[in-house]
């Protein structure tokens, strides 16, 4: 009990800290944008299931004024209101696949599902052996064998399968390709209808291998961290209708890991994680900078409105929240200690989750 | 039922194309887990997928590199920042000799060795239940990067010492809603007909994802060979896993729905036919049987 005080002690004097820095050390980050605390949130407080959770049926919009964010802090999982009200904040029996639009909790032998709204009514009932994923606005499904893969249709049925070849290690989809990296060094590239729009395996490294992969929201741009002795960064562009290689370079990280990477939501360029910072491509220049942060074993990477990249990064329970003015500008660094720690961002807000709170903040001009 | 005639050195020749695959000699691997309980071997279908590797049952046991190698790829339990799931829960594929990548999954959570070298027999993990697996255990694959197939282990570990013979139940001819379980009929009426058989690998482990997969399996009807299914390599081609070398089988169509393995088609005139199953587990042990059925 009194380790759970000092825990929310710790908490809150370490989201009153960032609130006085944000207040008093806010700085410019061009002249004109600045970053203000709107409000926390305890998940203490959040129901443990959704409202509607006993509805048999129902509407994903009808119970919330704005669409909600989803949310995952260790075990937990839900959803919160850019207004700043928690839907619930739940736990899954072993996993969660979570999207805007609804989510779907599975246990470790998952053979059927369900698709749920953020209010917790039922979307769709899945029978599919797997583990489910969400992106871009789609839903798929990974077998046991972690090398199928299946889409599923808005009624939760299978619309396609393929079999990837060998095992996959990341992936990322737009609405119009979804790519997968594989232990083989070759990165599929699937349509909608599960057609193949990249089969492609870069080369030029003593071992083949996939280590992160983004797809560009546009779906036009597909970019991968391959091979070991060298790794190296590739980035193919879809012309007329195949994807060629149009930038590479090779890097002097040796990543044996899932590697972090995501393209800005304007799709105009891609960070990746390396051993001196954030590496940002840059899709018009085809040039590349660096947000340096310090190395990290666990790296949160998101965007605000195409202004400003939001890294963070942690060891142990060792945070920073960094932010940074595109390209490479550092605008924002801040320390915080937290063991569970997750940022998001929707268009000019950012949301930080430490430990079971949930703290928004706001990009503004002044 | 007859017994079998000696039918080793077709085996052999099967087991030959895999190995040239390889391109080396057989058995360069140590045994991952050991003593090594089969709960599952390459080519066994559960849950709608085919096993292309072979599980082996233990908790809470050393997991060790099969051969020196080095680490490429892994990974925990649930930790990829993409956000894609991980069936095969915390996993490690180490690329060890003539182009072999191997891949050791379902290893229990936080005991993944962060080594980036290892010696025959170093430790990898513990094995656990991590992912998508039915028991206590690992999922140990072999990938071939020169052919890019899944080659079965078997191929590569030390010959099991297990006496116990696959096991044939029944052989059954299907056409639309027609279904002759021969040994229950004497005899059929002409015509086309899908051959299915069920056999399956006795198991030595706890658990088991579903019936074992033999080694090979092959069908004679009247004297000639009509299917030869060897589970030896499987190859993803097209978006769908084909098994065998010697007579590619789509995953997906390599049993029926009650379990049985599609084995051929075959035009069956009238007339006496005598049709011969005859299957063989990887240690060489071996069953076969014959049926004679009229065809009216």
């Amino acid at each position: 009990m009194e380790e759970t005080g000092k825990r929310r002690l710790n908490v809150a004097a370490t989201v009153a800290a960032g609130i006085v820095y944000f207040l008093v050390c806010a700085f410019p980050l061009q002249k004109e944008l600045v970053l203000v605390p709107g409000w926390t949130r305890s998940l203490l407080q959040a129901p443990a299931a959704p409202a509607a959770s006993s509805k048999k049926s129902g509407s994903a919009q009808g119970s919330v004024s704005t669409s909600p964010l989803p949310f995952r802090l260790g075990g937990s999982f839900g959803y919160f209101t850019p207004e700043g009200s928690i839907l619930f904040a739940g736990t899954a029996p072993y996993g969660v696949a979570l999207a805007p639009d609804g989510y779907a909790a599975y246990d470790r032998l998952s053979e059927s599902f369900t698709i749920q709204s953020p209010d917790g009514s039922t979307l769709a009932r899945v029978a599919s052996v797997g583990y489910p994923f969400f992106a871009a606005g789609r839903r798929f499904v990974i077998a046991p064998d972690q090398a199928t893969v299946s889409e599923l249709s808005k009624n939760g049925a299978i619309a396609w399968t393929y079999q990837l070849g060998s095992v996959a290690t990341c992936f990322d989809a737009s609405p119009s390709v979804a790519a997968f990296g594989l232990i083989d060094g070759r990165i599929v590239g699937l349509g909608t209808s599960g057609s193949v729009l990249l089969d492609f395996a870069p080369g030029g490294s003593h071992i083949p291998g996939v280590y992160g992969v983004a797809v560009s929201p546009d779906g036009l741009l597909v970019a991968a961290i391959t091979g070991l002795d060298r790794q190296r960064l590739v980035v193919m562009e879809k012309r007329s209708s195949a994807y060629r290689v149009a930038y590479h370079r090779y890097l002097a990280s040796d990543y044996r890991r899932p590697v972090n990477m995501a393209f800005t939501e304007d799709g105009s360029r891609l960070a990746y994680e390396s051993p001196s910072g954030v590496g940002v491509y840059d899709r018009a220049s085809r040039s590349e900078t660096v947000i340096a942060v310090p190395a990290a074993s666990s790296l949160g990477l998101t965007t605000m409105g195409g202004r400003l990249m939001v890294l963070l990064s942690g060891n142990g329970e060792e945070r920073r929240l960094v932010c940074a003015a595109l390209p490479d500008r550092r605008v924002v660094d801040l320390g915080l200690k937290a063991q569970l720690a997750f940022v998001e961002t929707r268009g000019d807000s950012l949301y930080l989750g430490i430990d079971q709170d949930i703290v928004r903040m706001d990009l503004v001009e002044r | 039922m007859k017994a079998a005639g000696n039918w080793r050195p077709r085996v052999a020749a099967v087991a030959a194309s895999a190995f040239a695959l390889l391109g080396g000699p057989a058995f360069a691997f140590d045994w991952p887990l050991a003593p090594p309980r089969i709960a599952a071997t390459f080519g066994t279908y559960a849950k709608g997928r085919v096993v292309a590797g072979i599980a082996l049952s233990g908790e809470d046991d050393l997991v060790r590199s099969a051969e020196d190698g080095e680490p490429s790829f892994s990974l925990e339990e649930g930790a990829n920042p993409s956000g894609l799931p991980t069936p095969l829960g915390s996993f490690i594929v180490v690329e060890h000799q003539k182009g072999l990548a191997a891949v050791y999954s379902h290893l229990a959570p936080a005991t993944l060795s962060t080594d980036t070298k290892f010696k025959s027999g170093d430790v990898l993990g513990k094995s656990g239940r991590s992912g998508w697996i039915e028991g206590p255990g690992i999922l140990f694959q072999v990938f071939d990067r020169r052919s890019g197939s899944w080659v079965n282990p078997l191929l590569v570990l030390p010959q099991l010492a297990v006496d116990k013979p696959p096991v044939i139940r029944s052989l059954t001819l299907s056409h639309a809603d027609k279904v002759y379980v021969l040994g229950e009929t004497a005899s059929f009426p002409q015509g086309t007909y899908a051959v299915s058989v069920d056999v399956l690998d006795p198991a030595d482990s706890a658990w088991t994802p579903g019936p074992l997969a033999p080694y090979g399996i092959r069908l004679s009807v009247d004297g000639d060979e009509v299917a030869n299914l060897a589970f030896d390599v499987a190859k993803g081609k097209g978006g769908r896993l084909m098994l065998s070398s010697v007579s590619p089988t789509a995953a997906d169509e390599l049993k029926t729905k009650d379990g049985r393995y599609n084995l051929a088609v075959r035009l069956f005139p009238r007339g006496r036919t005598t049709i011969e199953v005859r299957v063989e587990d990887a240690a060489g042990n071996k069953r076969s049987a014959s049926w004679s059925a009229l065809v009216e």
